[in-house]
């Protein structure tokens, strides 16, 4: 009985008895006052080993109260008031297989089979001759198995079974049938109960079946007449049913072929239609939106419309899904079940908490047991039972856990006051705006065709240390080293071209001859290899001892050309040398 | 206290008075209890009730309906005088209970021992109750019924005091009873420890003041 650390110590653990034996889904679980005393009852539709063993097991508080023996799988069970005498009793539906049996009192008290489906005019007649001893069975089977490739009406399940026997089996199998007439039954996907005609708690209701031949079907629930049937596009696998019969009503179901249709009372064919990118595991209604689990482990939010609000990835794939509503505090949320041992509760796509359990949860239920409004009721993979109950105190708050826009972009910034000069210059620049653009624009131009000048100039004179002429690409650099007065001028000049050589190259030198003096201030220059870099060292004496320093001009000349090739104007440092002397 | 209270109060001129904050969670048995000691069942004090007016009582207990809120209910015993606040237990009232929790002398907490899931429950209430500021630091003594003690499957009031930690209580007094309050039976024990124990919390209490 402690408090387990993540869910916040939200929930007391009331029950959990890890060897209870009962398997069974959300689906066939529900929560009512069996007895007419205020006290919740758990009302299970338990699968029991999937073959054998199906049972409807009753608990109350922590004990099993009692079990009757189910002749089929159940596939749903619903909780139900089917009329209104006193003491306000509900029954208990259970479908299983094509039929829909209902206890009264825990007691068998009707059972409704829905209608039979049409039957394919061939097989009839292939059975016919079966029965008058016109075909043998292997004869039988043949021509079933035509019939199976062609027909638009599927083959009844007698048929199938007797397509799938061996050679041995068939003659004892068509001796033990063959009298009977054909029929063809669909079989019950999903149940729910919808209100008649008023929302009262206790007001009487009808029961929403779905069934494998795509078909939705509402019944009365005193005469069990079918009131209403609708058509789907698939064999719907969960739903969720919400108003009233005789208003208004609104029924959200999943289906196979991973759509998700709204069927209204208007029409009998769904109103809208949710594509799903990936298969629906769960569907639980919130308010007027539907949240939907999906098999890429992900949670979906849409409006009763199937506009899609939201999505959040979750950690594990989906188990099982349910509605966390406590009315008494305005709660609503949904809990899900997930592969690795946890449950998680989402409001929206924001996660409130999570518990972990020690198996995996297959079915979950919330709601009033015993005299407990917001318990929790939870059964394993390994058959166990687990109940919790919400703390008295236990608050969830709506922090948004998925990434997003970071609190501080949110906090208003004390931005000052506009100022008078601040207020002038806008109405400046809104009275003047084209004005102050032309002459922007005009000012820009300027510029710009300044730089072209400059550059066309430049380029003319080969003033810049790269040199454009076409037939003698080359690039220098100068680097100068030393305190002074003697600087060692080191002259980096690489043919740029891609395979010519140049030739007839020689350096030249223009400086203060007051200031300076070169030990070579003509070089030659041999051969240039195209890509390599050619260093040519000469050393410069400072001869002033003023501290003083200049530019000396670096050209480079083509031999019988009288403009350089490249001119680069290196900036000699102040000569420290001399004054430390 | 003035001399002449205390003069009376030893010669047992006038009853002391105290409150006692009935608690427990819903339909545990408060009322069925209370009205059992209260002096309109005269038998209250003689114990079970006799034969024949045991069907007196069962209608009394089947008229009793949730409390709303909370009820007052006053009554007298030998030594001292008695005001119930009987606490309703649901838990949208059950924020209530904390402010009576200044003025009670005593406190009498009511379990359901047939209801096995809530224990829990009445576990987390009494801790919170027995951690609140006004509780917390008093030796205020507290009863425990475990009621319903007819029931067939009720546990034991040594199950019910283990389910509810009891043995970690060391700064107060407590005790508890089985009952079954619908007959009245465990009820007059557990009010007898609940005197003595008043007794001699104030006894205590003159000796400190003097
Ligand atoms: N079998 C049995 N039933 C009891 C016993 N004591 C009380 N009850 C029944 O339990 C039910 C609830 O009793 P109340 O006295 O109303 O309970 P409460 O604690 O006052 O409930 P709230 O006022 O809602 O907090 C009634 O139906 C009583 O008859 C008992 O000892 N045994
Ligand atoms: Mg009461």
């Amino acid at each position: 009985m402690s408090d387990s650390g993540s869910d916040g110590g939200k929930w007391l653990d009331a029950h959990y008895d890890p060897v209870a034996g009962l398997y069974t889904f959300s689906s066939c679980m529900d929560l009512a006052d069996l007895s007419g005393d205020g006290e919740s009852r758990l009302v299970v539709g338990d699968l029991g080993s999937g073959s054998s063993g199906m049972k409807l097991k009753v608990y109350r508080g922590t004990a099993l109260m009692s079990e009757s023996i189910l002749l089929d799988l159940p596939a749903g069970l619903v909780a139900f008031f089917m009329d209104l005498h006193e003491p306000r009793i509900p029954a208990v539906a259970v479908a299983s297989g094509p039929c829909i049996y209902v206890y009264k009192n825990l007691r068998p008290y009707f059972k409704f089979t829905l209608p039979g489906l049409e039957v394919n005019m061939l097989e009839q007649d292939v059975w016919q001759q079966v029965r008058e001893g016109q075909i043998d069975p292997l004869t039988l089977k043949e021509m079933l198995e035509s019939i199976r490739k062609q027909a638009d009406v599927p083959l009844s399940v007698r048929s199938l079974r007797f397509l799938s026997l061996d050679g041995s089996d068939m003659d004892e199998f068509v001796q033990l049938h063959k009298q009977q007439p054909i029929r063809r039954q669909t079989v019950i996907t999903c149940i729910g109960t919808l209100k008649k005609s008023t929302a009262d708690e206790d007001g009487v209701s009808c029961l929403v079946i779905g069934t494998e031949s795509s078909d939705v079907y509402i019944l009365d629930p005193e005469a069990f007449i079918i009131l209403s049937k609708m058509s789907l596009p698939a064999a719907p696998t969960s739903m969720d049913v919400t108003g009233q019969f005789d208003v208004e009503f609104r029924i959200t179901v999943s289906c196979r072929n991973g759509n998700i249709y709204i069927l209204r009372r208007e029409s009998d064919k769904p109103k809208y239609c949710i594509e799903l990118s990936s298969h629906p595991v769960g569907l639980v209604r919130v308010g007027k939106n539907v949240v939907v689990g999906c098999t890429d482990e992900s949670l979906q939010g849409f409006t009763q419309k199937g506009k899609k609000l939201w999505r959040t990835v979750l950690s594990a794939p989906i188990i099982t899904m349910a509605a966390m509503n406590l009315p008494t505090r305005g709660f609503q949320a949904v809990l899900v079940g997930l592969a690795n041992c946890e449950v998680q509760l989402y409001r929206d796509k924001n996660l409130l908490s999570t518990i972990k359990t020690p198996d995996v949860v297959t079915s979950i239920c919330f709601g009033r047991y015993g005299r407990e409004d917001g318990t929790l009721i939870m059964t394993t993979k390994g058959g166990g039972l687990m109940v919790k109950i919400l703390k008295r105190t236990a608050e969830f708050d709506d922090r948004d856990s998925t990434p997003g826009p970071p609190l501080a972009q949110s906090v208003r910034l004390n931005v000052p006051k506009k100022t008078k000069l601040y207020v002038d210059q806008t109405l400046r620049e809104r009275e003047n705006g084209l004005a102050m653009h032309r002459a922007f624009q005009m000012d820009l131009s300027h510029l710009r065709l300044a730089a072209a000048k400059a550059y066309v100039k430049a380029l003319e004179s080969s003033l810049t240390p790269m040199s454009s002429s076409l037939t003698e690409p080359l690039k220098m650099n100068a680097v100068v080293q030393g305190l002074g007065p003697s600087f060692k001028l080191t002259l980096n000049v690489q043919n740029t071209a891609a395979c010519r050589p140049v030739m007839n190259l020689a350096i030249s030198f223009l400086y203060d001859e007051s200031l300076y003096r070169m030990r070579s201030p003509y070089m030659r220059i041999p051969l240039l290899v195209p890509g390599l870099i050619y260093p040519f060292e000469t050393f410069v004496e400072c001869t002033s001892d003023k501290g003083i320093s200049d530019i000396i001009k670096v050209f480079i000349l083509h031999e019988g050309k009288s403009s350089p090739l490249l001119t680069a104007h290196i900036n000699m440092p102040v000569s420290e040398g001399m004054t430390l002397n | 206290m003035g001399l002449l209270d205390k003069l009376s109060g030893w010669l047992g001129l006038r009853k002391k008075e105290v409150n006692v904050l009935c608690l427990g969670l819903d339909n545990s048995g408060k009322t069925t209890i209370i009205n059992q000691l209260k002096p309109a069942n005269h038998s209250n004090h003689l114990g079970p009730l006799s034969e024949e007016w045991k069907h007196v009582s069962q209608t009394q207990a089947q008229e009793i309906v949730p409390t709303i809120g909370f009820n007052i209910e006053k009554f007298k015993s030998s030594s001292l005088s008695f005001t119930v606040f009987d606490m309703s237990g649901q838990s949208r009232y059950r924020n209530l209970w904390e402010h009576y929790y200044k003025e009670s002398h005593a406190i009498i907490f009511v379990i359901d021992s047939g209801d096995k899931l809530r224990m829990v429950v009445a576990k987390e209430e009494l801790d919170t109750l027995l951690n609140h500021q006004d509780i917390r630091s008093r030796k205020i003594p507290v009863l425990f019924f475990a009621n319903k003690m007819d029931l067939r499957d009720a546990m034991s009031s040594v199950k019910v005091s283990q389910m509810l930690c009891l043995e970690n209580i060391r700064d107060k007094p407590w005790h508890i009873c089985a009952s079954n309050a619908i007959k009245g039976e465990g009820l007059q024990q557990g009010l007898d420890w609940l005197q003595e124990q008043i007794a001699q919390s104030t006894e205590n209490n003159e000796h400190m003041n003097e």
